[in-house]
């Protein structure tokens, strides 16, 4: 494997971690599979071009926005796909038709109010190479790698340590648990959708220092997030971020070694064996404790 | 002001199905009471219904002079944290546990109020002194744990919040007797403050000489009421 493959599968590694791990912890809290993860991923895409263009090409501008339309989005989306559905019944049925509704809809609006032209976000990183030894990578790699690996460090802190990583954790496991030891279902999924929708913005951030923002940029980051959930075990952080690993550089060397149509082909192709072998995906060989 | 709960009128149940009719009960502070029936005759969706998880209920339920229950019926267990933060412990039945969490987290869990969640390594240490055997379980995940230390990690969780009232269920269930022995033994030694306990129990030996009053449950119903002087006499 050359240094190139190894690099970009890393890069994408990273940004589909940050979006699996968004789409393991929505399901396993509020038992919504969240199709419009997506547009959220878009929306804060053009957040941040929006911000780059008026304010500001520093940075901090250009995270902060997307970052925060991100976390906004998230919270659009508690109100229309969980508050008020939430105990209804079949509510993952009704959350993946609402999730799936505001994924278009959505999408529709950003080509109407920014038109289907592409757009491009300012190098948050600079642009240039710098070698580690015979390793070279680019600043936007580098950058991409070094974030997302402390912002996921962080996360898996916070949520260990904190009263509020551990309320989240908790309905995770068990939401009645939960309810009975004093946790509210709605305010930690809050907080969750919140959570998960920075985490997308700043994924989205990290994936247009390659690719350009546009209407459907979204759609390919959210297959990939699912895919890995899934390879992951859907509600396995652990698993999720094993399942990226897989994911990502299984993509930068199908596309190197045998051309980018296979791509999709081959991680489809991959999960569907591995489900069959492991049906709880990666999680079920890490758990040390089984579900009764 | 001496009664804690009272339940006045209550009926409750899940979808088509009543399984509580017109029940009316007192709980007085620091008594600690046993609720004896049989398995299916409502002793759960009791607590179930005090604590909110039912599907619909009506009547009244005031915990400390303040309406949490009754009229409003609102999707299940919307509005149990809030009874939970009024200081009601379910202890449930199968221990409603986290599987995936250690013993330590899930015991941190239970301290939901800002007070309990400062003061949560003091708390622990105290539970620990009650259950010993969790002290080398601290950082295992609990669905590793047995029946018996499960028990424990669940009364643990709900002594480490600021409890006025404990509701117990079956915490003999599925254990070997000497087991149950020690965790009844453990409940009876809580200091209930100015608060009460409700232990929900099958077993009538278990309970004999550990609780103040004893209140029937059949068919949905209460059966009557008798201080544990009482049975001893009829008994005898």
């Amino acid at each position: 494997m050359d240094m190139f493959t190894l690099m970009s599968g890393l890069q994408l590694t990273c940004i589909y971690g940050i979006l699996a791990i968004g789409v393991s912890i929505i399901w396993s809290s509020l038992g919504m599979l969240n199709l419009a993860h997506g547009f959220t991923f878009a929306a804060s895409g053009y957040g941040a071009w929006w911000a780059a263009t008026t304010f500001s090409k520093s940075a901090w501008v250009v995270f902060g926005a997307g970052i925060s339309t991100g976390a906004l989005i998230g919270i659009v989306i508690y109100f229309v796909a969980f508050l008020y559905i939430h105990d209804r019944p079949n509510y993952p049925i009704r959350a993946l038709i609402a999730t799936m509704a505001i994924n278009l809809i959505g999408v529709q609006t950003l080509m109407w109010v920014f038109g289907p032209r592409m757009k491009p976000l300012p190098k948050v990183f600079g642009s240039g190479v710098m070698k580690l030894g015979d390793v070279i990578m680019t600043y936007g790699q580098m950058g991409t790698v070094v974030c997302s690996v402390g912002v996921l460090g962080a996360l898996l802190i916070w949520l260990g340590f904190s009263r509020r990583g551990l309320e989240i954790r908790a309905v995770m496991q068990n939401p009645e648990g939960a309810a009975l030891v004093g946790i509210s279902l709605r305010t930690t999924a809050l907080w969750v959708m919140a959570l998960t929708g920075a985490l997308a913005g700043l994924a989205a951030i990290l994936l247009s220092q390659t690719f350009y923002v546009s209407p459907y940029a979204g759609l390919q980051p959210l297959i990939k997030g699912l895919i890995v959930a899934l390879l992951g075990g859907l509600g396995s952080i652990g698993g999720a971020m094993i399942g990226a690993v897989i994911i990502g550089f299984a993509e930068a060397m199908t596309a190197a070694y045998l051309g980018g149509q296979y791509v999709l082909m081959v991680q489809f192709g991959m999960i569907i064996v591995i489900l069959l072998l492991r049906p709880r995906g990666i999680a079920g060989l890490l758990d040390e404790a089984r579900e009764e | 002001m001496n009664e804690i709960l009272s339940v006045s009128g209550v009926s409750a149940g899940y979808g088509p199905l009543r399984v509580l009719h017109d029940i009316s009960l007192t709980i007085y502070r620091g008594e600690r009471v046993g609720l004896v029936g049989l398995n299916g005759h409502g002793k759960s969706t009791l607590f179930r219904t005090i604590t909110g998880l039912v599907d619909w209920q009506n009547g009244s339920i005031m915990l400390n002079g303040v309406q949490i229950g009754g009229q409003r019926t609102q999707g299940p267990g919307r509005m149990t944290h809030r009874i939970a933060r009024q200081g009601v412990a379910l202890m449930p039945q199968g221990d409603a546990m986290f599987i995936g969490l250690t013993v330590r987290q899930h015991l941190d869990a239970g301290a939901f109020t800002r007070k309990a969640w400062s003061e949560r390594h003091k708390r622990r240490e105290r539970i620990l002194d009650i259950f010993p055997p969790l002290r080398n379980l601290l950082g295992q995940p609990v669905g590793k744990l047995s029946g018996g230390e499960r028990r424990m990690v669940t009364l643990g969780r709900g002594l480490m919040g600021d409890v006025k009232l404990y509701l117990v269920d079956e915490p003999s269930l599925g254990l070997a007797p000497k087991i149950s022995r020690a965790v009844i033994d453990a409940l009876i030694n809580v200091d209930l403050a100015d608060g009460a306990m409700v232990i929900a129990e099958q077993n009538l030996q278990l309970l004999e000489g550990c609780v103040d009053r004893l209140i029937g449950m059949h068919g949905g119903e209460i059966k009557g009421s008798v201080d544990t002087l009482s049975l001893h006499s009829e008994v005898g």
